[in-house]
């Protein structure tokens, strides 16, 4: 009965929060309101994934924006160069995000030790410089512009995108809570005795990689599509370093605690705003920080904290 | 085919200084200093700030800077990293926040302009029928010279066996009597120092602005994979391979194609041998 109730309090928090969410842009009628959430509720989709992998497995990615930017340049491509329909751009974008996907994986995760971590910073690094020496085709520095927005509304797109991080959330923590999700923790834990169990150790890594990278590389075709506009920049180290912020702010493996970690982070920067040539230094410091002081991030505990409060005893 | 053996060595150096550093300190204390970009890219800027703001002459700016780097380096290993030490993950993700805050200190410091950052020579020298600037060739030299020297520092001094055996086995080395956490800073300001003294030198003709501390890293990753990581004769001739590689792509395809030589060497030794040219532990 314990476990129910808290269950139930999961099930409330999280409709709660959607609520929440949904009901801001209605009480505040802005468009800068809106278009701020929009961005807070796209890089929830980004954190979120970023925690399923390197969360759960520990394996830490340092270029996750090697799959956003390939899922915006896919959804800039294929709607402004070949015209395709907008909605094409994000199962186009989850496809050619799960290839690179297999291609940066397959190398690196069947090894122990950091150099996954380490060959995603360079794939990333290097997929940049790509978009500005082939700029031919990339717009360069410029990117591509004049993408067509996926709909019309500004709200419209806005439930979409908040309804696209509610699915995503609830997909990746039934996985992270079944089996499946036991199987990557374990992997976190001790590789060496999962292999001995029997386990097919490389299989779970680069499938979660995959996975991560399919929903990182729709999030990152939704950005495009919320821009209008791709560039370059999107495949920064400091994108990647951004996410991986969020994921500790909210507190690792928790998946539900990353969304929280990046529209929390979302939302202060632009109380920051003033501070302009500071935000990036402002990131860095608090992630270090939140390493040093927080290792197990704030959202995440506040939420515990608060359904033990409220009754639950798991 | 003489520049290409001239411009090759003069990269092969500049990544050598950078790849042995890197090496170094994960061969020796088991960490991946995502910082050390950041070492090469303190040099330049504090070569740059005492020679053109403190007006000091080049050589003591120079050596000031690198000292002032390997205290960097030290302090860095000290106060962010060794409470880290426990897991390479959290030592990867300080030291990447720690490269971050540094651009953006540089970046608030110097702004985004590129910097000029004064040669030692500014002449240019005709070499069989090749015009090469005395900075490329200065690099090349005090590239050699220095990581001759410590390689002899290594294999001959009583504090270079320390440093071996605590490579070898760090336990063990312990057991010895050997102040291991004291040869870590040591180790730190070599590997720092060794950076600097590489962004001074490539200076003159690389672009110098905060940002510069990316590429380097990603190009030491690359030849410690293809060497071997913890292998310092292995990054030196992965170092001379990369540096060669991306010369001939440079000058056989396009300059814009050399930038993927790194990754894509990484890529397939990875796949092909994950030790390295050098390595003695499989994937450790």
């Amino acid at each position: 009965m314990a476990l129910r109730s808290g269950q139930r309090i999961d099930a409330a928090g999280a409709a709660g929060f959607v609520a929440l969410m949904a009901a801001l842009p209605l009480a505040f009628d802005s468009k800068y309101l809106i278009g701020i959430l929009t961005v807070s509720v796209i890089y929830g989709i980004w954190a979120v994934t970023w925690d399923f992998m390197s969360g759960l497995t520990g394996r830490e990615n340092f270029g996750h924006s090697l799959f956003i930017g390939v899922g915006a340049y896919t959804a800039g491509f294929l709607n402004t160069v070949y015209g395709a329909n907008a909605w094409w751009s994000l199962p186009a974008a989850m496809v050619v995000a799960v290839l690179f996907a297999l291609l940066m994986g397959f190398p690196t995760l069947r090894l122990k030790g950091p150099y996954f971590a380490l060959a995603m910073l360079s794939g990333a690094v290097i997929m940049q410089r790509l978009m500005l020496i082939f700029w031919e085709h990339t717009g360069g520095e410029e990117g591509i512009n004049g993408i067509a927005p996926l709909i019309r509304s500004q709200l419209g797109f806005y439930y979409f995108a908040l309804g696209c991080l509610a699915a995503v959330t609830a997909l990746l923590l039934a996985l992270a809570r079944s089996h499946w999700g036991l199987i990557l923790r374990a992997i976190r834990g001790d590789e060496a005795t999962c292999q001995a169990a029997g386990i097919n150790v490389t299989f779970y890594k680069i499938a979660s990689l995959a996975i991560s990278a399919a929903f990182a590389g729709a999030g990152g075709a939704l950005y495009a599509h919320y821009q209008l506009q791709v560039s370059p920049q999107l495949f920064a180290v400091v994108t990647s370093i951004l996410i991986i912020t969020m994921v500790y702010v909210g507190g690792m493996a928790t998946i539900y605690g990353p969304v929280g970690g990046a529209i929390l982070l979302v939302l202060l920067t632009e109380l920051l705003r003033n501070f302009g040539e500071w935000r990036l230094m402002v990131y860095s410091c608090t992630l270090i920080l939140i390493l040093f002081f927080l290792p197990g991030g704030l959202v995440a505990p506040t939420w515990r904290r608060l359904r033990a409060a409220f009754g639950a005893s798991s | 085919m003489l520049e290409i053996l001239i411009v090759g060595a003069v990269s092969s150096a500049i990544y050598a200084m950078l790849a042995v550093g890197f090496t170094l300190i994960f061969g020796v204390a088991r960490i991946l200093n995502l910082a050390h970009g950041s070492f090469y890219a303190l040099g330049a800027y504090g070569a740059y700030f005492l020679t053109s703001q403190l007006k000091l002459p080049l050589l003591p700016a120079s050596l000031l800077a690198i000292a002032a780097v390997a205290l960097f380096g030290v302090g860095v290993e000290r106060v962010l990293i060794r409470p880290m030490r426990h897991s390479q993950l959290a030592v990867l993700m300080i030291t990447l926040a720690a490269a971050l805050v540094i651009e953006q200190a540089l970046f608030l410091g110097f702004g985004s302009e590129y910097r000029n950052v004064p040669a030692f020579i500014e002449a240019k020298y005709h070499i069989g029928g090749v015009d090469v600037a005395g900075a490329r060739l200065l690099a090349l030299g005090v590239g050699t010279l220095v990581i001759a020297a410590l390689w002899t520092f290594i294999q001959r001094t009583r504090l270079g066996s320390a440093i071996l055996a605590i490579s070898q086995d760090p336990q063990a080395a312990q057991y010895m009597g050997i102040p291991s956490d004291r040869i870590f800073s040591l180790v730190m300001a070599i590997s720092a120092a060794l950076a600097a003294t590489a962004g001074i030198l490539a200076g003159p003709f690389l672009s110098v602005q905060p940002t510069m501390w990316l590429l380097p890293i990603v190009k030491a990753f690359a030849i410690v994979v293809v060497g071997g990581l913890g292998s310092i004769p292995g990054s030196i001739l992965a170092a001379l391979m990369l540096g060669y590689a991306e010369t001939l792509v440079g000058y056989l395809i396009s300059t814009s194609w050399t930038e993927i030589v790194s990754v894509l060497a990484t890529l397939l030794m990875l796949v092909v041998r994950p030790a390295g040219i050098f390595g003695r532990r499989a994937a450790f």
